[in-house]
């Protein structure tokens, strides 16, 4: 197979040619990347990959999401469009036969992986969504122009403790023709002294009336899926749903720990990106996610064996918090000699174990409760801490969504929290959707902040 | 040995050379600077060159090469590209050892850079987003107000009352300078407001983390009155770089020198 390697669009076409003619063996969705590029992905001629075919597969697993949606779509399965929430409702839908959950967020990133040529991002602006929103904007652009994902039979919806931008997004959506169920997910209250306590999976504590009301919530949502579909979804149901979920988020935990952990770094930060992400959507397909992500850990497994890796061994480790718009970005990081040592990409609860010797709605609602986006920054720039330094990081970056309500001051809080427990250096950077123009800028920030590690290993 | 420190800034190209011989603290052997011109890479090239001629050497000379700036990576000469940041820090510890605290303001961006108690960089801010803290700006108002740049710091200097410039952009700012000079206002009035507004936009950039001493250096540190704009509007006293335009290039040319003992230690 050759030794590990970060690779251009063309020489992954190539390659492919190779690895089909030694035999390798691929998925129905398989294929050489640049198909994906006559479909629109132009982004994909500029960015760099892992050589593995395990990484081929997550990309492909990705990149055809949208065909895997029409086909269930044409086999009479219940397409269900879980929005904003982050990896709670996708495992209530995939507790049930025959649906498909997505997450029409996800969205996001055509504008940056089609370069534009998408327009969603206009048809936004014509919708009074203008770039002083988050680019999750261009979801809404994907509904009305029904070129990306087919309309799902159902939506479903987080609103309270997300962002606000986001809301507005939504109802805008629901404005236009789509109904929305709303579910309301509270900002993360500490207990009031004398009350009693929930611990949750992420370690915060919250009020067991809080775990109460989410759980009536999660109820509610689940009866709208009932009704949906015409099953009931019981304790056996669920219990399996969580099985499965669990599964994946194990897979992810320990891909992350090597990942994150050994040197040389066994799988470069785009891919590890585009992977965490399976634990909140399961790109369409859950038990295909869980395949696509046990091929990867396999990889990075024999990897770390061998000693062997896509980066240089002396890799600046950099924590890295919020997903960028611009994938490229990640690639940038490890060109200018950084790589990634732990994450948070926004989701951290949805790679925790789902309680399952909980009642399972209670199980659910205390890890929806346990994600850091709603609870306090502060609360967020600790866990950020930890994790920062359970991985080892030697440096921060906080990257900001242009446009996006929980990003205005986070950074700054977070930052200052980080110098002052860790010590560590931090860089804020804004990416926007297509970072060309501003990527001197970008790279002179990174450069230096490379810099500044290598100077503090020095002395 | 000679090692050279690079800086191809979006205004100028500075080029600084230094003899390490004897292992004795590098000396200044030689420096220039020219305004940049598209071809950075060939340019740059010229620049040393030049003053590597001057010096009555040539490039087989050179041990070392670090290039800085902007178009750091074009140069395909350089041994090495280091940013800015580090090369301006580099440099201003080279002539004031204790600063805490450096504001470059350059071309194309500025910077607040914040250094530790051993002088090490231990955290920046760049705004390089928006040109109204920049050398550009100021450059922009003196072709409006029909001065040579050098002029402008001595214009404001008959100002006794600064024009109040309250645009953040600078495109903006300069619709709004146009409406100033037509309604009357004197030109040193505009200079001194636009002194003004860049120095308060460097100042909400720095926020409350500067610690003292603080430097300034860069290309518009040699702009009169710019230091004593600035200090006012950081509240906090304000050294300058000695050369400020030259200080990147000098920080290069000393890591080059770092660079070049290692290697032959």
């Amino acid at each position: 197979m050759g030794a590990p390697a970060v690779i251009s669009l063309q020489q992954w076409d190539r390659r492919h040619g190779e690895l089909c003619r030694a035999g390798m063996m691929e998925p129905s969705y398989g294929g050489p990347l640049g198909r994906h590029v006559q479909d629109g992905d132009l982004r994909l001629c500029e960015l760099q990959f892992d050589n593995s075919p395990a990484a081929l597969r997550l990309w492909n697993f990705l990149l055809s999401e949208e065909d895997r949606l029409h086909d269930a779509r044409m086999a009479g399965k219940c397409i269900v469009g879980t929005m904003k929430d982050l990896g709670t409702v996708p495992v209530l839908a995939y507790a049930l036969d025959n649906v498909v959950a997505f997450y029409p967020d996800g969205a996001w990133w055509t504008p940056c992986v089609m370069r534009h040529s998408d327009k969603l991002l206009r048809v936004a602006d014509s919708l009074g969504l203008d770039e002083s929103f988050c680019p999750v904007r261009a979801m809404a652009g994907a509904f009305v122009t029904g070129n990306h994902f087919p309309i799902p039979d159902m939506l479903l919806c987080s609103v309270g403790a997300v962002c606000d931008d986001f809301s507005a997004i939504a109802q805008r959506i629901e404005g236009l023709g789509h109904p929305i169920v709303w579910w309301e997910m509270p900002p993360r209250r500490s207990p009031a002294p004398g009350e009693p306590t929930v611990l949750l999976p992420t370690g915060f504590t919250v009020s067991p009336q809080q775990v109460a009301f989410v759980s009536r919530e999660l109820r509610r949502v689940a009866r709208a899926l009932e009704q949906l579909t015409g099953q009931r979804l019981d304790a056996t149901r669920l219990q399996r749903g969580f099985q499965q979920a669990n599964k994946v988020r194990q897979t992810l935990h320990e891909l992350r720990r090597l990942a994150y952990t050994v040197d040389p770094c066994p799988l470069p930060a785009l891919e590890m990106l585009i992977a965490e992400m399976l634990a909140i959507h399961f790109c369409s397909d859950q038990p295909e996610s869980l395949a696509v992500l046990e091929a990867l850990l396999d990889e990075v497994q024999q990897r770390a064996q061998e000693g062997v890796g896509v980066l240089e061994k002396d890799a600046v480790r950099v924590f890295w918090i919020n997903p960028v718009a611009d994938l490229r970005v990640m690639n940038l990081l490890e060109k200018v000699g950084g790589r990634i040592a732990g994450s948070d990409y926004m989701f951290c609860h949805a790679l925790e174990p789902i309680p399952q010797d909980l009642e399972p709605f209670e199980a659910l609602a205390r890890c929806a409760l346990s994600d850091p986006m709603v609870g306090t920054v502060g609360d967020r720039g600790q866990r950020a801490c930890q994790q920062a330094k359970d991985f080892g990081s030697e440096a921060v970056i906080i990257s900001r969504i242009p446009g996006a309500s929980h990003c205005a001051y986070e950074g700054d809080v977070i930052g200052k929290m980080i110098r002052r427990e860790l010590g560590l250096p931090v860089l804020e950077i804004e990416v926007p959707p297509i970072s060309d123009t501003v990527e001197p800028a970008l790279r002179t920030r990174l450069e230096a902040l490379m810099e500044i590690v290598h100077t503090r290993r020095r002395s | 040995m000679i090692v050279a420190g690079i800086d191809a800034g979006s205004r100028a190209v500075k080029v600084v050379l230094l003899s390490t011989d004897n292992g004795t603290e590098p000396g200044v052997l030689a420096s220039d600077l020219e305004d940049s011109s598209p071809d950075q890479a060939a340019h740059a090239q010229r620049v040393l060159d030049r003053v590597l001629q001057e010096a009555g050497h040539t490039m087989q000379d050179v041990g070392f090469v670090v290039a800085t700036g902007y178009a750091r990576h074009l140069l395909d000469f350089a041994d090495k590209a280091i940013t800015e940041i580090t090369c301006h820090a580099r440099g201003v510890q080279k002539h004031l050892p204790n600063t805490r605290s450096i504001i470059e303001i350059g071309g194309q961006d500025s910077k607040v850079i914040h250094l530790d108690a051993q002088g090490r960089v231990e955290d920046f801010t760049m705004n390089d987003r928006c040109a109204a803290g920049t050398g550009c700006f100021l450059e922009l108002v003196a072709r409006r107000l029909g001065v040579n740049l050098n002029e402008l710091g001595e214009l404001a200097e008959g100002s006794k009352q600064p024009a109040t410039i309250s645009s953040m952009c600078a495109v903006f700012a300069e619709t709004e300078i146009i409406g100033l000079l037509a309604g009357g206002q004197a030109p040193c009035d505009i200079a001194a407001g636009v002194q003004l507004a860049i120095a308060r936009r460097i100042a909400s950039m720095a926020g409350r983390r500067l610690t003292c001493p603080v430097v300034f250096t860069g290309g518009v540190a040699r702009t009169r009155g710019m230091r004593r704009v600035l200090s006012e509007a950081i509240d906090h006293p304000l050294a300058l770089s000695p050369e400020p335009q030259l200080t990147g290039a000098l920080g290069a040319a000393l890591l080059a020198a770092d660079h070049a003992r290692s290697t032959t230690i």
